[in-house]
């Protein structure tokens, strides 16, 4: 009995703890939220660096690179803590919709002081951001290396899959769709989808694509249906069903043409890249694809592809997509979160990103933009024989369209082309 | 004779299941149809124990949270526990289901609205914060585990212990606790094991300011790094061992010490 009297004061006296912590919690939020209106976005941007100066921000990033991180922690982080005395602190993330859904609870909840100050995202999460005003605001204006060295008009920068960025967030880094042959068997690349129907049936067998919904054979579709129906331009407006249905029977069309010349008579398709990368690695099919220009190199120094391993773009380009960083609406520290977005943008860290012994990753920057001594060093990256020079790629690059038409297009795939 | 052979073979069982570990978390490039990896690289291991990779700090929350977890559950459970076996209750079968729901409702459902309250109340990114979190999945195992242990303990022992002249707490000490252990064992080593692997409640509670094991884990293993996922996966492995070795060797020694 004593026990329980026991218990039950010890359980009571908690929920009063707990009311009481309640209410006193929701009274200081409430007294801070105007204070905090002070933004940095109305300040100079000598005001924003003095203020930055021995503050600590959170960078929230997918963590599954070793490289990745290792590029964070060792060679930006020192960095930037000498050069403006900002301290980087990087948190990996599994998923970056597990950010997004903290923000939105911390929304809802009205948590100001918030400890995600940068986000890597794009397309859906950066969608869903935007709709629920879960970031900062229009920060690329603001940003000196933004102004300087990125072309934030370029279509392929300015929209993120399809969706006005408004400077909300800025371009990190690219990636740009190539394919990926060998030039053992293939002596001249097509530069066109028709010349690669051409090719396709003079070496009946030997080409095949990731059945979509794989992330890669889908953006396959994207240039058949660009290339056939007259260009990406037209799927940059809001989606319509009915315009949609007449400018894919085309594209239909071509892939049923092929289909009987792929591999395996087109019966069945790889169901991932990564099966693909295997039937070409092991000289199945003689090409594959993929949106890593470098990765035909890397494959190469790993032995997994053939020496003579090359990648090609087509002449009216191929997708590229970028990755941005951004600032959540309710950092703690957003001017520190600028100048360190900032530095990651500076020539420097750029070119060492775009490193293979770092990352390898292609720059947002433009180089046409950057110091003859910068151009020089960027030409001296080594980046394999199987990439296509950074020249090559920007001149080729088209936009990604709105999600709905990729969504369209791999549902109809599956009646249109896959059933017989 | 006969137990070391068991043994011998339950060790080899496990040396089975994790020599492929142990490969994977040394190759380079190995992939199908290789036999063997074509190249033994150490980069997955020198990431772990680099400075920069926050291992160290990530074990230590890791036990931290798992110790502190189990003995809330401990403080939570042996009068839950007691109180259901004990006492005659109207609608104790409600009061079961509600105590057991977080086993069979997914931990999503209520983790939006505990995160909603944590933020409300301060607990978020604190480590007593991410303790109470964890003992949404956790205590069900532990009231669970010392429901079947209060039920070989008659109450026949404690009337008499009684009628010696003990007082409640004396009761509970010397007489129900000593036929409580191998519950209290069971339910402290799942209670151990479950908050280990904790990885969605960890990451929105502790807002990524908490770093646990699980939390530099799982992007390894989902980001397609099987060589650092493997390294990770064997460290967890081994820390997983550890704390339940040092609970058996805890619980040994006060069982000693009770009796």
């Amino acid at each position: 009995m004593i026990l329980r009297k026991i218990f039950t004061s010890v359980i009571l006296s908690v929920l009063v703890a707990l009311m009481a912590g309640c209410t006193s919690q929701g009274q200081d939020q409430e007294k801070s939220q105007p204070s905090e209106q002070t933004t940095p976005l109305e300040k100079s941007w000598e005001e924003i660096s003095s203020t930055a100066k021995g503050k600590t921000v959170s960078l929230y990033m997918w963590g599954g690179s070793d490289s990745i991180n290792r590029y964070i922690d060792e060679w930006v982080a020192p960095r930037l803590k000498e050069q403006s005395g900002v301290t980087l602190k990087r948190v990996p993330v599994n998923d970056t919709k597990d950010v997004i859904n903290q923000l939105l609870t911390e929304k809802k909840a009205g948590k100001t002081n918030g400890s995600v100050d940068i986000i890597w995202l794009n397309g859906e999460n950066f969608k869903i951001a935007k709709e629920n005003q879960l970031l900062f605001g229009s920060i690329a204006p603001k940003l000196p290396n933004v102004q300087d060295y990125v072309a934030m008009g370029a279509p392929d920068l300015q929209y993120d899959f399809g969706i006005d960025t408004e400077g909300m967030e800025v371009p990190w880094g690219k990636a740009q769709y190539v394919f990926i042959y060998d030039s053992k068997h293939v002596a001249e690349p097509p530069k066109t989808i028709d010349e690669l129907k051409d090719w396709i049936k003079q070496n009946p067998g030997k080409f095949t694509y990731p059945a979509p919904p794989d992330f890669t054979g889908s953006a396959f579709l994207r240039h058949v249906l660009f290339e056939t129906s007259g260009g990406y331009e037209d799927f940059l407006k809001p989606f319509d069903q009915q315009i949609m249905d007449e400018k894919s029977q085309a594209a239909w069309a071509y892939l049923n043409e092929i289909k009987p010349d792929l591999w395996r008579k087109g019966e069945t398709y790889p169901e991932s890249l990564a099966k693909l990368d295997l039937l070409y690695s092991q000289g199945e099919v003689w090409m594959t694809m993929g949106y890593d220009a470098a990765r035909a190199s890397n494959e190469i120094k790993k032995g997994t592809f053939p020496e003579s391993t090359r990648t090609f773009v087509l002449d009216k380009g191929t997708l590229a997509n970028a990755h941005y960083l951004s600032i959540s609406f309710n950092s703690a520290q957003p001017d520190a979160a600028m100048v360190a977005i900032n530095y990651l943008l500076s020539p420097e860290a750029q070119i060492a990103k775009f490193d293979p012994r770092h990352w390898g990753e292609d720059m947002v920057l433009e180089p046409s933009k950057l110091s003859t001594e910068e151009q020089q060093q960027i030409n001296s990256i080594d980046r394999g024989v199987a990439t296509l020079p950074a020249e090559a790629l920007a001149k080729h690059k088209i936009p990604e369209i709105h999600a709905d038409y990729v969504d369209y297009l791999e549902k109809e795939w599956k009646t249109n082309v896959a059933k017989d | 004779m006969k137990l070391s052979i068991i043994k011998f073979l339950v060790v080899l069982g496990i040396l089975f299941f994790l020599a492929p570990l142990v490969l994977t978390s040394l190759s380079a490039g190995w992939r199908w149809p290789m036999l063997w990896p074509a190249e033994i690289s150490w980069r997955s291991w020198e990431y772990l124990f680099s400075g920069q990779s926050q291992t160290g700090i990530a074990v230590f929350n890791s036990l931290l949270i798992a110790c502190g977890v189990t003995i809330v559950n401990l403080g939570l459970a042996i009068p839950a526990a007691y109180g259901l076996i004990r006492f005659p209750l109207k609608g104790k079968l409600i009061v079961q289901i509600i105590l057991f729901a977080p086993l069979v409702i997914p931990p999503f459902v209520s983790l939006m609205g505990i995160h909603f309250t944590f933020i409300r109340l301060g607990l978020t990114e604190s480590l007593p914060g991410l303790i109470l979190a964890h003992l949404t999945p956790t205590l069900p195992y532990m009231i669970w585990a010392l429901l079947s242990s209060y039920r070989t303990v008659g109450p026949e022992w404690e009337e008499q212990a009684r009628m010696l002249g003990a007082n409640g707490l004396q009761r509970m000490i010397h007489v129900v606790i000593p036929f409580l252990l191998p519950g209290i064992l069971a339910g402290s080593s799942l209670s151990i094991l479950v908050s280990l692997s904790q990885y969605l409640i960890t990451f929105l509670i502790g807002g990524g300011q908490v770093i646990t094991l699980p939390i530099l884990l799982f992007p390894f293993i989902s980001g397609g790094d099987p060589a650092l996922g493997a390294a990770y996966a064997l460290l967890f492995i081994g820390m997983a061992f550890l704390a339940l070795f040092i609970l058996d060797c805890l619980l040994k020694w006060s069982y000693r010490r009770v009796n």
